[in-house]
């Protein structure tokens, strides 16, 4: 998974934009998005699509330290609203012939 | 430009339709040219035909729909277009039915808004639904709409103290206005009590998303409305009194949820009901009934401060102490809202117009409010990444 950086004026864009948020620039370069993010809010959805054989989901938005805010799925029982998150790729969905792949918070291990 | 008003509205009884799609918008629409006067086949007068729906190619798999819907009304020659623009559609519709009458390329415009989701299984519609989230940072997650609401919802209650019970009064209240609402989808009133204090709440009350509980989400809905919209100065005799348009506003925002600089703001819905405000050179203070899209209850309380009503996060005390009840001073979803009318998409964004209408034309019964001249809509795309503003009158022109 990456950011996209743009090359102007340094704003990271997740997903990939077209044209920078910021400053207009068109050129941008991947940088890996790893590490650690804090939970600005989670749910625990029990009504998941079609697709996903699962009783419930976790899902938060976290941002990044470096500013990037992002959605994903999260494996805890029961997320925190503040905790402290590991970003790590997995498959999100498993799909026919084809696996999607995303990001799948988990607790860090790190203390706050 | 000139000035466009509403002749005409028309509105199947929402929850589950048992024909076609196509017989139910048709139903819809033959109901508002009936209402307007308009008899089809000769001389109907109707330039253009403007189809709402989120799901007539997806889900029931009629592509180019207005064009069956034309020929089935015996409407030809009339232009014809299907408009899609998420659960905003219907709104849309509505906005373009302006723009061709406003533009002089159109007298007369028939806006249908169409949608029959209950012929696949809820997990499928939940699926269709979230079709509108970003393809990649999205929709593979598995993040649907009440998910979306559900992160939304808690950031509302962690910043401005929101809770549980103050979604359920929401909710009782539309459920409530629905009874007087003779095409709404549900018709009953949950008890306050028993869906949030009751030992049982939790089993009669289960989550969806957490913190959103069932109590605090739209049905899944099938069911249409329709409009006839024509310019106030081509000389056409109608049935009733033109309901003018006096603004009509859209704003889009971040397609991708999580990146919104402020998360509990919802920027679409404050700048598209500006524009539209700004068009009808009033403001918030002049609105008399507002249709709010209450997918979640979150979303009406969000968007009754977006709109001006209430400073920004006090909707929820609004709310608490009546004053959007119908006998209050800002009564909103006197229809029942999406909530308790139902909520399906495309048709949704012009079935808000047809309650206003019926509002301003002293028509509503049980849940009129009374003296009405001014009303506003709010009809919401994505999880708010789209959104149509509408403002109605029957003031004149100032
Ligand atoms: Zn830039």
């Amino acid at each position: 998974m990456y950011a996209y950086k743009c090359d102007a004026c340094g704003e990271l864009h997740h997903p990939k934009h077209f044209v920078c948020r910021k400053c207009g620039g068109t050129d941008f370069t991947e940088t890996p998005l790893e590490g650690e993010a804090t939970v600005l809010t989670w749910t625990k959805v029990y009504n998941l699509p079609e697709g996903y054989m699962k009783p419930y989901l976790c899902f938060v938005i976290a941002r990044f330290d470096n500013g990037l805010t992002v959605s994903g799925q999260i494996n805890s029982e029961q997320p925190v609203t503040g905790q402290r998150v590991k970003a790590v790729v997995g498959v999100v969905k498993e799909g026919v012939g084809r696996d999607f792949y995303g990001f799948i918070f988990e607790p860090a291990q790190s203390v706050a | 430009m000139r000035a466009v008003g509403i002749v005409g509205v028309g509105h199947t009884k929402f929850g589950r339709f048992t024909g076609s799609f196509l017989d139910m918008a048709a139903s819809a629409a033959k109901e508002a040219l009936d209402d307007a006067g308009v008899r089809p086949v000769t001389g109907h007068g109707i330039d253009q035909v403007f189809l709402a729906s989120m799901g007539a190619g997806q889900v029931n798999k009629i592509s180019g729909a207005a064009s069956a819907l034309v020929d089935t009304l015996n409407l030809r020659p009339a232009m014809a277009e299907t408009v899609e623009n998420g659960p905003a559609s219907g709104a849309s519709a509505v906005k373009l039915g302006y723009m061709a009458i406003a533009s002089g390329l159109c007298d007369t415009v028939l806006v249908v808004g169409a949608e029959q989701m209950r012929v696949i299984s809820g997990w499928e519609a939940t699926d269709f639904v979230a079709t509108m989230s970003h393809p990649e940072a999205e929709y593979p997650y598995g993040l649907t709409l009440p998910a979306f609401a559900g992160m939304f919802t808690r950031l509302y209650m962690d910043k401005y103290g929101v809770t549980e019970k103050d979604l359920a009064i929401v909710g009782v209240k539309n459920h409530e206005n629905a009874m007087h609402n003779p095409v709404a989808h549900i018709k009953l009133v949950p008890n306050l009590y028993a869906i949030t204090e009751d030992e049982d709440a939790n089993v009669i009350n289960p989550y969806v998303a957490e913190p959103l509980r069932v109590y605090h989400t739209c049905p899944v809905s099938d069911g249409a409305a329709a409009l006839v919209l024509t310019a106030l100065d081509s000389g056409r005799e109608f049935n009733h009194k033109p309901v003018r348009i006096a603004g009509v506003g859209q704003a889009t925002d971040t397609h991708v949820v999580a990146e919104r600089r402020e998360p509990t703001e919802l920027f679409a819905v404050k700048e598209s009901a500006r524009r539209a405000y700004e068009m009808a050179g009033i403001g918030p203070e002049d609105i008399d009934v507002a249709e709010l899209h209450d997918a979640f209850q979150i979303l009406e309380i969000a968007e009754s401060e977006e709109v001006g009503f209430f400073p920004k996060g006090t909707g929820h005390l609004a709310a608490r102490e009546g004053k959007t009840r119908v006998d209050g001073e800002k009564p909103i979803n006197t229809s029942g809202g999406l909530k308790a009318k139902g909520h399906p998409v495309g048709a949704t964004g012009v079935s808000q117009v047809v309650e206003i209408v019926r509002q301003l034309r002293g028509e509503a019964g049980g849940r009129q409010v009374k003296g009405a001249k001014t009303g506003l809509t709010v009809n919401f795309g994505g999880f708010g990444n789209n959104v149509v503003s509408i403002v109605l009158t029957t003031r004149e022109r100032g």
